[in-house]
């Protein structure tokens, strides 16, 4: 390997880095109503007003967190057990480890699809509970999707996010209990109580970024909302495709308002999870070494 | 408490680690499980705890039969080589763990924290937390933990050799003293034969996951069973040969030894060696190594076929190339049967 490999094989992350960052900025700055090529050239903050006083956003802020809260929360406790469960019964590697990965894997857009087909009025579910005489009609299926209590995402964001939680968290808490969680039973923990004082909370670093990665995925994504949500109020990330598609392109500020606000937002729910963390980590809580 | 181990086989991803070990500890004694890594002694210690499943056997602690207790509930507490710390907790709120789950209340399981603290000479470090302490301190909060767990056997798995020489010697003279205080039921794993040695009442020597010999520390040094055990403690030089009415006749020697008639191997340890210079000897000095407190000579007979060695403490007159005649000291010479 000569002195060049490393900067050829690193190109790639690097050419994919710079069009990431340089779409973020050109969107920043569209969103400060700088766009020369639709006669915009003065920049201003009147579009972040604008978008902040309008009810839709207030609306779509609060539907995008009840969806991102909820789901990242069950996401998190569901995958937390799940993970307690492997490493509990033996299963921290193998063949189970792969079919949580197959559902990590599966896209956003193939879930709504599975979601339509089983959770809707006219999807499996409700056609066996017809059939087996549970409902009258089809039509009394509960209804799951484009509903205002977003049922349907969030189970959507479950799909994938359980398993994700889990495969973050197994390698650190099957470590913590194969040697603190051993040693918390051998001096007198029954396996509950060496859980809940051991390695539970030795797990939370993992469990924590897992969290983070979630909650923020799921505030910026625009995927499940789009094809699983309600047609009013919409979740911000699909106001801001209204707005970026809309006919007069002179919205395009609005949209990139939008998606600034949302930056703004996981921005402050990563600075709250580090301040936090590095709180725990002053009262010696650094633990990720097991 | 008496500890007897019945017949205990173990077997991990498919292999046999533990085969059909029997041993009893008295109760109050303190014996080592001693061995070179993977011979099984930490396996053992863990089967005890409960930690490993046995394929076999049985564990009696006290007469009772162990097999179904779970580990929580076997007071066979063990000090881990790696310690094991709580890294989340504060040293006091370590060491009250165990009172802890027993239900004791707070100011309670810390006053015993702190006597115990006391008991390690570490007192003042309660409300410290487990990355502001040495490794040496570690250990000893370590200890400090297993003692508030009330243990009716104490395992100890190699809790010294992650130390240095010095701290080494205290934690050793620390654990004695404390298990003489307490007189509780402890094993010891090493692979030290010089701990096993000065610390054990009785010392357990396994090999492939077999106790060769069970003993007391000169009985296993004076007269192992078997070259595995006697290379063990101090390396030498065979010779084969057999005995015939209490004496041992070799190609090389023969000697006086009060064992039964048959073949056996004379193994002569460079203690059982005392040599000194001449001018008309078939020995000759080849090698001279100093070793801090004296000085190891290796010695060849003109023939090349008998190499031996011997310790010298003053050497002063002696050096490679000197001729040497040699005197068995007949009380130190290992006879083992072939």
């Amino acid at each position: 390997m000569n002195k060049k490999t490393p900067y050829i094989l690193i190109m790639p992350i690097v050419l994919l880095g710079v069009l990431f960052i340089y779409g973020v900025i050109n969107g920043i700055v569209q969103s400060f109503g700088y766009i020369p090529a639709f006669n915009l050239r003065d920049f201003t903050l009147d579009y972040y007003i604008e978008v902040i006083k309008s009810p839709a956003f207030l609306d779509s802020l609060k539907v995008t967190l009840h969806i991102s809260l909820i789901s990242s929360i069950l996401a998190a406790v569901l995958g937390t057990i799940l993970t307690a469960a492997l490493v509990y019964t033996g299963h921290a590697e193998g063949k189970v480890l792969k079919v949580i990965k197959l559902a990590i894997l599966i896209p956003h857009t193939i879930v709504a699809l599975f979601s339509i087909s089983i959770l809707s009025q006219n999807g499996l579910l409700a056609r066996l509970f017809y059939k087996i005489g549970l409902i009258n009609v089809q039509s009394d299926f509960p209804l799951f999707l484009y509903t205002k209590n977003n049922l349907g995402i969030i189970l959507g964001y479950l799909w994938k996010e359980v398993p994700f939680v889990a495969y973050f968290s197994l390698s650190l808490m099957s470590s913590i209990n194969k040697t603190l969680g051993e040693a918390a039973e051998n001096l007198g923990a029954s396996r509950l109580k060496s859980f809940f004082h051991i390695t539970l909370p030795l797990s939370m670093p993992a469990i924590g970024k897992a969290f983070l990665i979630i909650l923020t995925f799921s505030f910026g994504a625009y995927d499940l909302p789009f094809l699983l949500g309600a047609t009013v109020p919409k979740a911000l990330p699909v106001q801001a495709h209204v707005e970026y598609i809309h006919p007069d392109l002179r919205h395009r500020p609005y949209a990139m308002a939008m998606n600034g606000l949302i930056l703004l937002i996981t921005w402050t729910m990563a600075g709250i999870y580090y301040l936090l963390s590095s709180r725990n980590r002053i009262k010696g809580d650094k633990h990720e070494g097991y | 408490m008496e500890l007897e181990i019945k017949n205990i086989s173990v077997s991990l991803s498919n292999k046999e680690i533990l085969k059909s070990i029997n041993l009893v500890v008295k109760d109050g004694e303190f014996i080592s499980l001693l061995g070179a890594s993977g011979c099984g002694k930490s396996t053992l210690l863990k089967t005890i705890a409960g930690i490993i499943k046995q394929r076999e056997g049985s564990i009696l602690l006290g007469g009772k039969v162990l097999d179904k207790v779970p580990p929580y509930k076997r007071k066979t507490v063990i000090v881990f080589q790696d310690f094991r710390l709580f890294p989340h907790m504060t040293i006091a709120e370590n060491i009250s763990f165990p009172l802890k789950m027993l239900g004791v209340n707070k100011s309670e399981y810390r006053k015993r924290a702190i006597e115990l603290l006391k008991k390690v000479k570490l007192e003042g470090y309660e409300d410290r937390h487990v990355d502001e302490i040495s490794g040496g301190q570690k250990q000893r909060i370590a200890l400090a933990r297993a003692l508030a767990a009330d243990p009716v056997v104490l395992l100890l798995d190699e809790p010294f050799s992650s130390l240095d020489v010095n701290l080494r010697k205290d934690m050793r003279e620390l654990v004695q003293d404390l298990q003489k205080e307490l007189k509780i039921t402890t094993i010891l794993v090493t692979h030290d034969q010089e701990e096993a040695l000065t610390m054990s009442d009785r010392i357990a020597f396994m090999h492939n996951g077999e106790i060769q010999q069970y003993d007391s520390p000169e009985n296993i040094f004076k007269n192992p069973i078997n070259t595995i055990v006697a290379d063990y403690f101090a390396e030498g030089t065979y010779v084969s040969g057999h005995i015939k009415d209490k004496r041992f006749i070799s190609d090389f020697f023969s000697i006086n030894a009060n064992k039964d008639n048959g073949s056996y191997k004379c193994l002569i340890r460079p203690s059982a060696l005392k040599i000194s210079k001449t001018r008309d000897s078939q020995f000759k000095v080849v090698a001279k190594v100093y070793q801090g407190d004296n000085y190891l000579i290796k010695i060849h007979n003109t023939d090349g076929n008998l190499k031996l060695e011997s310790i010298l403490v003053d050497p002063v007159d002696i050096e490679v190339g000197d001729k040497v005649s040699i005197e068995l000291d007949k009380d130190k010479l290992i006879f083992i049967p072939e």
